[in-house]
């Protein structure tokens, strides 16, 4: 999913670098700092989840836990993941610098979206939330895929070609994905509900 | 406490069962009259049927070809060799990486001891990243979030001050 340096073109580069650097600064204004450390955990886990892989065909897939990610963090996400993203570039060599605004968006972006998309159905029921917790890790990558396809497209490939290209490669794992984040979700609020926004919202409205 | 314990033990050891890099590795070298090019995405995990386009100083395409099933693929010195040879493999949907070969390379006859120096070179590239790497990440990612949350209660506490 990291999209290597030298593939994008300027203009592309500058308006990821844009839209990271406003949504950055949007999920820095919005996170709770006292609650830095759910984000620095799920920071870690999007950092080490690239490490896991699927080869298929000639292209190798791995895990990206940005569904997982969004759905608790909602607009913090985008920091968190910049983070993981810019020391996976530092340390493992994952997409490179230049290319670190796109692939902030890519990833980020679907991440905030099934935030709001997807946890209002959190909690209601352990079915629902479990379904809730499949649906964004499932569609997190979807729509990661189809950003990824857009960002190469505006860098002369063929968008349709391009998009089942990447779907096809990355449909294991949107399941895989949808999979780990629902059972995710729903053991989280079993055994620490706090790390879901609405709890956190609810349980400081009852201490106000 | 506990309950962030569990929650760190659940996330990371989803992300444990097995740690494999990700990324283009393209390396190249000259044996044998030939000019060597191996595409991988790390350890066993070559990068098959990918195109492969050298090309000069001045961007002029020297040679095009496809890796085979290993992520190989050879073929013959140019026969000017005035320029450094920049290999570029394309793996498809983003996904590139590319190797200088020097025109010193390009000029000399390799050496047993040359060549296995590059084999050296190939395989510490080929390395998965160590558990130090990954726990390192990890701690200057705790390190950024305590750090912002220090500054931000410092802020907080300045006006009461």
């Amino acid at each position: 999913m990291h999209i290597s340096e030298g593939v994008l073109s300027g203009q592309v580069l500058a308006v990821g670098a844009v839209i990271t650097i406003v949504g950055t600064t949007i999920g820095l204004r919005k996170v709770d700092y006292d609650q830095m450390v759910h984000v620095a955990i799920l920071a870690s886990a999007f950092f080490v989840a690239s490490l896991i892989h699927v080869n298929i065909g000639p292209v190798s897939v791995h895990l990206i836990l940005n569904g997982v990610v969004g759905l608790l963090l909602g607009l913090a996400a985008f920091p968190a993941i910049l983070t993981a993203l810019v020391l996976q570039s530092l340390f493992f060599q994952y997409g490179g610098l230049t290319a670190l605004g796109v692939n902030a968006v890519i990833m980020a972006l679907p991440a905030v979206l099934v935030h709001y998309l997807f946890l209002p159905l959190v909690g209601k029921s352990p079915k629902l939330t479990f379904i809730a917790g499949f649906l964004a890790g499932f569609f997190s990558i979807g729509f990661s895929c189809l950003l990824m396809g857009t960002a190469l497209w505006f860098t002369n490939e063929d968008f349709l070609k391009t998009c089942i290209a990447i779907v096809t490669a990355h449909v294991p794992v949107m399941v895989i994905e949808g999979i780990i984040t629902g059972f995710c979700v729903s053991f989280l609020l079993k055994v620490y509900p706090e790390i879901l926004p609405q709890k956190k919202e609810s349980g400081k409205k009852r201490i106000g | 406490m506990k309950k962030i314990l569990i929650l760190i033990a659940l996330i990371l050891g989803i992300s444990s069962t097995s740690a494999l890099a990700h990324k283009v590795i393209v390396f190249a070298w000259v044996e044998l009259g030939q000019i060597h090019v191996e595409g991988s995405f790390g350890s066993d995990r070559p990068a098959k049927n990918c195109v492969i386009k050298v090309t000069d100083s001045n961007k002029n395409l020297v040679h095009q070809g496809v890796t085979d099933a290993q992520g190989q693929y050879f073929f013959a010195l140019p026969d000017t060799r005035d320029s450094d040879l920049l290999v570029e493999l394309n793996a498809g949907t983003g996904h590139s990486g590319h190797w200088t070969l020097t025109k010193d390379e390009l000029g000399v006859a390799p050496t047993p001891k040359s060549l296995g120096e590059k084999m050296a070179q190939k395989q510490d590239l080929e390395k998965n990243p160590s558990l130090v790497r990954i726990l390192s990440g990890i701690m200057v990612i705790f390190g950024l979030a305590f750090a912002a949350t220090w500054i931000k209660k410092r802020k907080k506490d300045k006006p009461n001050a």
